[in-house]
């Protein structure tokens, strides 16, 4: 499988400035992250505020761009502004306040939004739309004002609207962090479904560990750097180490690693509470 | 409490005028304001609010809206009619000290209010029939001209329909911060002016703030989705003439040509 996102020691620096244009600060928020991802992979990049998750996400949507090293999305370098249409083309990205990021005054407008800027012909934007709206489940809402949907409907829309521009890749960066539970359920499924079915490359960007339990494998991100890479099971045996990273670990992997340390004889990574009764029974 | 307020003042039915393409009524709504202050006689006034109440009555908009409309400018309508009713000079029909009333006076004081109500009632009937989107859309296309002066056509119509987007957005937000506000002691219902005009910087400075957040999101999430203006972008929903359209200009163009034809020849 060829890769579709691939950073070779990224660095990025923020730099303050004072009312002069002086250099008061710098704030290294990535500090040389070197990753793979292969197409169709369902990628959770976990990491609690300020670790540079969100700044990450943001290179290579060609957002921002490399103080230090290269990002290669489908092979082309995002820091070439010529590649610059196609790597925003080729990897959609989904922003944390559903609000934020509908345009259109109706559903399947904003759903069209994005083929409409790719210059698609007005019949294929059509088919487009409503291709994208069924895969999130969302077709029998089209008509509908933005305004009157749910936080976690308005984030499936948000969803469409990347999908109709065919991408490869989906970056989504902290997705439900402003929805309910229902919400968050409802986003989670529409992402995996996509990975599952349109065999669409995932990268979730999330401090929530209960989402990344899907994903094929996980890089845990602490003060810019990798702190941890690895499938969910291999990371979710580590507790203490999550713990000293600040991150919230499921509850029925704490049952079961407290379990463990008490002395019962449960494997690593318990990640659902099915995968525990079954192992206690 | 603000979720109440309704945008724009879109009647929603089905009717000939609604199916129009916009700029067939933006073109209307135009030729018919040169054709009031083209007319010149009552004849003319006639066929302008003949034309106008045809209209009305194609579009199914009930009377009372055209009438709401009427309500905001109650007060021109009446300081229009009562200077022209007493200050026009001529011949006098009824005095009292210095005021006079003459017969110039009335006809002027009824031509101009009634102008006025038609001006009004005409270029409602626009807003009524056509959803802010049409609106916007309409202007896009119809005043795709001026792009060859440089006029950024397109950018205008986004802003203006990314601001449709967002009002309803930012009315719940400012909801939100007048009750937060309220729950720590403001006092939004006081009577008095001053109070009040106080009582809204703690509103207005947060609500600032949010905007330009959203904003700068909203740019960002644009960006994003392969945004770069108007150059080769193409259209979901293209507007298209049909044939209603072209008869539409055909009626439109002959009226105004009657009306203008009609101020003509009683003035030779």
């Amino acid at each position: 499988m060829s890769s579709i996102v691939k950073t070779e020691d990224l660095t990025f620096d923020y730099i303050r400035r004072d009312e002069e244009g002086n250099v008061e600060g710098i704030i290294t928020a990535v500090d040389n992250v070197s990753l793979d991802v292969k197409e169709g992979e369902f990628i959770a990049i976990l990491g609690h505020n300020g670790s540079g998750k969100s700044t990450l996400a943001k290179h290579i949507n060609a957002i921002l761009y490399p103080t230090e090293g290269t990002v290669y999305v489908d092979g082309k370098d995002t820091s070439d502004i010529r590649n610059l249409w196609d790597v925003r083309q080729c990897a959609g990205m989904i922003f944390q306040n559903p609000d934020n990021q509908i345009i259109g005054q109706i559903v399947e407008e904003d759903v069209g939004f994005g083929p409409e800027n790719l210059g698609t012909p007005t019949e294929e934007i059509w088919q487009r739309v409503e291709e994208s709206l069924r895969a999130v489940h969302m077709y029998e809402l089209r008509k509908k004002s933005p305004n009157k949907l749910s936080g976690g409907q308005k984030q499936r829309v948000s969803i469409a609207g990347v999908l109709a521009m065919h991408p490869k890749c989906i970056i989504l960066d902290e997705p439900t962090a402003m929805l309910d539970p229902e919400g968050r359920k409802e986003v989670i499924r529409s992402i995996r479904a996509l990975n599952d079915v349109e065999k669409i490359t995932i990268i979730l960007i999330t401090h929530n560990m209960e989402e990344t339990i899907y994903a094929d494998r996980i890089f845990v991100m602490d003060k810019g750097k990798i702190a941890m890479e690895g499938t969910p099971k291999e990371i979710f045996s580590k507790v203490e180490r999550l713990q000293s990273l600040r991150l919230t670990v499921p509850q029925v992997t704490l049952l079961a690693h407290e379990l463990k340390k008490a002395g019962l004889q449960l494997p690593d990574g318990i990640l659902t509470a099915e995968e525990l009764i079954c192992q206690l029974s | 409490m603000l979720r109440d307020i309704t945008l724009g003042q879109y009647y929603s039915t089905d009717s000939v005028i609604h199916r129009l393409d916009p700029r067939v009524k933006l073109m209307g709504t135009l030729c018919y304001i040169i054709s009031l202050f083209c007319v010149k006689n009552p004849l003319g006034y006639a066929l302008c609010a003949l034309f106008l109440c045809i209209v009305i009555a194609l579009s199914k908009v009930p009377v009372k809206f055209m009438i709401r409309g009427l309500k905001a400018i109650i007060l021109l309508l009446l300081i229009a009619g009562f200077f022209n009713l007493f200050f026009t000079p001529g011949d006098p029909i009824w005095q009292w000290k210095k005021i006079s009333i003459s017969k110039q006076g009335i006809y002027m004081a009824s031509t101009m209010v009634l102008r006025l109500a038609l001006l009004i009632m005409g270029s409602s009937i626009m807003t009524l029939t056509t959803t802010p989107n049409y609106l916007t859309d309409g202007l896009e296309k119809g005043l795709g001209f001026l792009k060859v002066i440089k006029v950024p056509v397109h950018e205008i119509a986004m802003m203006m329909s990314i601001a449709l987007r967002f009002i309803p957005i930012l009315l719940e937000e400012t909801d939100k911060i007048m009750k937060a506000q309220m729950a720590r002691g403001a006092d939004f219902e006081s009577k008095n002016i001053i109070k009040k005009a106080k009582a809204l910087v703690p509103l207005l400075v947060p609500l600032f703030v949010s905007a330009f957040r959203r904003a700068n999101d909203l740019a960002l999430a644009m960006e994003a989705r392969c945004y770069r203006g108007g150059e080769g972008r193409t259209k979901m929903k293209p507007l298209k003439y049909k044939k209603s359209d072209a008869f539409a200009y055909i009626i439109i163009f002959a009226y105004l040509a009657l009306c203008i034809f009609l101020g003509r020849m009683l003035f030779s």
